[in-house]
């Protein structure tokens, strides 16, 4: 298990006030946005930072935390491998959701919702308590009454797919950090690989949704579910737009003059014969209705953009052709408006 | 840890959520939130429903899941006005729509 050094993640000191941390949590929250960063590893950078931010922001979970850590290092702990929590090290704390009244804090984390195993085994989220759920468990504690089964939590996850995956379907394996319930019910770390059949004519930012994958439920209460948010790959072949496919076809300039019939490749893979009008210029978009991302509702179209491609003049044949070509159009202008 | 055996998942547990599909309660969860958030940033015309008159009517569109889960990360992370975390959102919403149309563009 690796220890997490989260003042050095958030560039805080031992000492740092609870203002001084989460001064820093924000502004680390906005450099590393997912949505809005550059950086290529926002999305782990803000994974740490948020889980950072949950024990160091929480008066008790910095206590325990920093207890933990300076226990070891008077062992002689020198490196992450070194540090382990003591039995009962926990006794006398109580963890409560440190967030706000109605919701809690698993956002933009990068990975699906869960922290790392480090955080699981010190702070397990069933003996932690998570906001409303934890406060309505204790609440019927309290009154004596026995604890209310309880849905677990949705999780999000993003997929990226191939344009072709997209449009035909394809089997899958998802990995997935999550946590579950042992036999004497307190929560373990757990790594899970799915395999899953995403189902064909799938379009940018749809979501997936996989019934009882999600969180695992309270006392006896059903799995939330997870929820799989579909990216499709940039490819410099198309641009997609919705369930709309734009793909370029070049063709030749004698093909565009006179028309041709040519052969391409649709987003799902077939081969179907196009027919390029007689005098199309560069830019025309040809319509193929239905032949982009399919859908049980309205299917997507293809839009096929021409592009003329010049082949050059080299061998002396060739350059004949071309002056011929010339000569054939005496009061041509391209650049006459 | 080590690699585990994939579960497979049946198809029949596996489906693709359509625009205008989710309920307030469906919202709430898929946001961490509790209903009451999700009315009240309706109410304030920070989320809107895809139709539905009253709440219980109400249906919101995947995109709204999205939107709602940026909304409230940012009222949480910087203790921000719902309004706020509103604009910061549209904010987003329109450079990645700018973005698209920019790759749209060949760009």
């Amino acid at each position: 298990m690796e220890f997490k050094d989260y003042y050095q993640i958030l560039g805080v000191d031992k000492s740092a006030t609870a203002d001084g941390i989460k001064k820093a949590y924000r502004k680390l929250a906005r450099q590393y946005h997912p949505d809005i960063s550059k950086e290529a590893d926002a999305a782990q950078r803000m994974a740490e930072i948020n889980e950072a931010n949950a024990v160091l922001s929480d008066a008790e979970k910095r206590a325990a935390y920093d207890t933990v850590g300076a226990q070891a290092w008077a062992r002689g702990a020198r490196s992450g491998d070194d540090v382990r929590p003591p039995p009962g090290w926990n006794a006398g704390y109580e963890f409560s959701d440190s967030g706000p009244e109605n919701f809690r804090a698993n956002f933009s984390d990068g990975n699906g919702g869960h922290f790392s195993e480090f955080f699981e085994q010190m702070f397990g989220r069933a003996q932690a308590g998570e906001g409303t759920r934890a406060r309505a468990r204790r609440a019927y504690s309290d009154q004596g009454d026995a604890q209310p089964r309880m849905r677990g939590e949705d999780q999000h996850a993003r997929i990226e797919l191939e344009l072709i995956d997209a449009c035909r379907g394809a089997e899958r394996q998802i990995s997935l950090r999550g946590a579950k319930l042992d036999a004497n019910g307190h929560v373990v770390p757990e790594e899970r690989t799915l395999q899953v059949k995403i189902p064909p004519g799938v379009k940018e930012g749809q979501l997936i949704r996989l019934a009882g994958q999600g969180g695992p439920g309270y006392n006896g209460g059903p799995a939330g579910d997870l929820l799989l948010e579909v990216q499709i790959r940039p490819d410099p072949r198309w641009r997609v737009d919705g369930r709309d496919v734009i793909q370029r076809l070049r063709v030749a300039p004698w093909e565009a003059a006179l028309g041709a019939s040519v052969e391409i490749a649709t987003p799902d893979g077939k081969a179907v014969e196009v027919t390029v009008p007689s005098g199309s210029g560069a830019g025309r978009k040809l319509r193929l209705k239905g032949r982009g991302i399919p859908s049980s509702n309205t299917p997507g179209d293809l839009y096929l953009e021409l592009e003329i491609a010049v082949p050059g003049a080299v061998t002396p044949e060739q350059n004949t052709a071309w002056e011929a070509l010339s000569g054939a159009y005496p009061g041509f202008d391209p650049r006459r408006v | 840890m080590s690699p585990t055996t994939p579960t497979l998942v049946p198809a029949e547990l596996v489906e693709l959520l359509d625009d205008a599909a989710l309920t307030l309660h469906e919202l709430a969860q898929g946001c961490s939130v509790t209903p009451e958030w999700v009315h009240v940033h309706v109410e304030a015309g920070v989320l809107i429903p895809a139709r539905g008159s009253q709440a219980a009517e109400w249906r919101f569109a995947i995109a709204t899941l999205t939107r709602a889960r940026r909304i409230a990360e940012l009222e949480y992370t910087y203790d921000a006005d719902p309004q706020l975390a509103a604009l910061a959102t549209d904010l987003m919403e329109e450079v990645a729509q700018l973005r698209r149309q920019l790759v749209l563009l060949g760009g």
